[in-house]
């Protein structure tokens, strides 16, 4: 044992660059990849993280001295960057629990399906990072792997539950029988969708029921032509650079450094992606020849959803909404950036849940924006420590990095928890019980 | 030579498993193509140049264009179904 875990301590060690590599191809050697392949994918995804380190380190060198700036003028403490959801999935795979994350979760949905405490098989393996960051979270807090560990099934064991619930919601809403959401993020946004679809039931009663199936987006053009990632960080750049008394000059070069990082995150992100991707189509043939048949649920990308009409308009809306709220909320520190490319993942759930409306889905988009502003701020150091993992130097200073797409609640929730050492792993425990036992009903009348 | 758009929510997660099997579909039937890979937003930006927009999810907003659903991709129900529908839109 002794000898297993100085081997282990050796290779992490040598940091994520090396370590990511070799889980991922011994993952793939797991899931029965040709080794050929399965070190192909180790090293994508190693190169991917690279790719990554470099491209974050247009934030470190070129976007931080402006943050600093930002304070003095204005007091406004926007010392935060938002990275977007791929730099945030690429980071939390990086973490030790990340490296583990994907055989570990699908043993976890096995278990879940095999004691039938869920009906989803979640084969949308990327997503996994959702559950990786709020294990690595907890394991960054507590030192403790075991509890990163309890922390990513815990997120995953919620995740599936309320994809059963919401299945029927999402197969009606798209029309494909079969399927559910069990996305990290999305999941985290149903209960509050839920409390305020009854209130605006209350307060806002003309829109019940009131469906707004064809909204005419074309009037949003001027917006979509802006939301192209090149412009929007282009745009935000300059005005960001005029703002704080940069020169013309200046303020042109911190636009390209900004439209530089809109463009390349993606770029580097998708290099992840088809590392993964040998093994999460190993995995899900695997899954559903093991998991046929009506009483199962295949678990799918929240992306699914996004063409329902009064989603890709409050999407679009969300994008200056975010970017106003980033100034008047007061504990905020996060400069949206990276994830205003995708503001249509934060309603992917409401629309379907306020059945099109878009009025009810336009101020559950702020009020979830508001939110995942302060939770995203609130795990900025522990995301900012994540992208130095890699063995980048990153110079001292105010600049931190987060992404929206990581203002989890059901992270912060266990998170918050773990705090308390080994009773509040003992609560996140006893929460998931909970929220196990008080579902049960709910899930009957549905089926 | 056929060019076929490729979106999804942020073009780089779902679209990148659709790409992957439409790459292949193609060169299996000897279809010269090009893809073009993006988010749902900027599908309007490429739309004249495309010949058939595949995207990952149900759209209610309708394109010049053929528009397949490409999401038995990413569930593995009925994928030879869609497989068949893009290269009857692309085969002439």
């Amino acid at each position: 044992m002794e000898f297993i875990s100085s081997i282990f301590n050796y290779i992490s060690g040598l940091g994520s660059y090396v370590m990511i590599p070799i889980m991922i191809t011994i993952v793939g050697l797991v899931v029965r990849l040709k080794p050929i392949k399965a070190l192909k994918a180790g090293i994508t995804v190693g190169i991917g993280l690279i790719g990554l380190d470099i491209v974050l380190g247009l934030i470190w060198t070129n976007i931080g001295p402006v943050a600093e700036l930002f304070v003095e003028k204005f007091n406004l403490n926007l010392t935060t960057i938002d990275t977007g959801w791929g730099a945030a999935a690429g980071l939390a795979f990086s973490t030790t629990i990340g490296s583990f994350i994907i055989p570990f979760i699908i043993l976890v949905n096995i278990l879940l399906l095999t004691f039938k405490l869920t009906r989803t098989v979640n084969i949308d393996i990327w997503n996994y990072w959702h559950y990786a960051f709020s294990g690595a979270t907890v394991y960054m807090l507590t030192n403790n792997i075991l509890y990163g560990f309890i922390a990513a099934a815990a997120h995953c064991t919620i995740s599936l539950r309320i994809a059963d619930m919401t299945a029927p919601i999402v197969q009606k809403s798209l029309g494909i029988p079969g399927i559910s959401i069990p996305q990290g993020f999305a999941v985290s946004t149903v209960p509050i969708y839920s409390v305020l679809d009854r209130v605006y039931d209350t307060i806002l009663p003309w829109t019940k029921d009131k469906q707004d199936k064809k909204i005419d987006s074309s009037k949003l053009s001027f917006i979509s032509v802006i939301a192209e990632p090149i412009f929007l960080g282009l745009i935000i750049g300059i005005l960001l650079g005029l703002s704080v008394g940069y020169a013309i000059g200046n303020s042109l070069q911190l636009g390209m450094s900004m439209a530089a990082l809109m463009y390349l995150l993606p770029r580097v992100t998708k290099i992840i992606m088809e590392g993964l991707l040998p093994i999460s189509e190993q995995t899900r043939t695997f899954m559903q020849k093991k998991y046929q048949g009506a009483e199962f649920y295949i678990g799918l990308d929240s992306a699914v959803l996004l063409g329902l009409p009064a989603t890709v308009s409050v999407g679009l809306l969300l994008i200056p909404v975010s970017l106003f709220l980033a100034m008047i909320i007061p504990m905020n520190t996060t400069l949206p950036l990276g994830d205003l490319a995708a503001t249509a993942f934060f309603i992917s759930m409401a629309t379907p849940m306020h059945k099109d409306n878009f009025i009810r889905t336009l101020i559950s988009g702020t009020i979830m924006m508001a939110v995942v502003l302060l939770v995203a701020s609130f795990f900025a150091p522990m995301i900012t420590i994540f992208a130095q993992g890699g063995g980048m130097e990153i110079p001292a200073g105010a600049v931190q990095v987060t992404a929206l797409s990581a203002g989890n609640l059901i992270a912060l929730i266990i998170y918050q928890l773990s705090r308390l050492g080994f009773i509040g792993i003992a609560l996140v425990i006893a929460l998931v019980a909970c929220i196990l036992y008080i579902t049960r009903q709910r899930k009957k009348e549905t089926v | 030579m056929k060019t076929i758009i490729i979106a999804c929510g942020a073009g780089v997660a779902t679209s990148t498993v659709i790409t992957s099997y439409v790459t292949q579909l193609l060169r299996d039937n000897n279809i010269e193509h090009r893809i073009i890979q993006c988010s749902l937003n900027e599908v309007r930006m490429h739309i004249d140049k495309g010949d058939l927009l595949v995207t990952s999810m149900p759209l209610k907003e309708k394109y010049d264009i053929p528009t397949v659903l490409g999401i038995s991709f990413l569930t593995g129900v009925e994928v030879s179904k869609t497989m068949e529908d893009i290269v009857s839109y692309l085969g002439n």
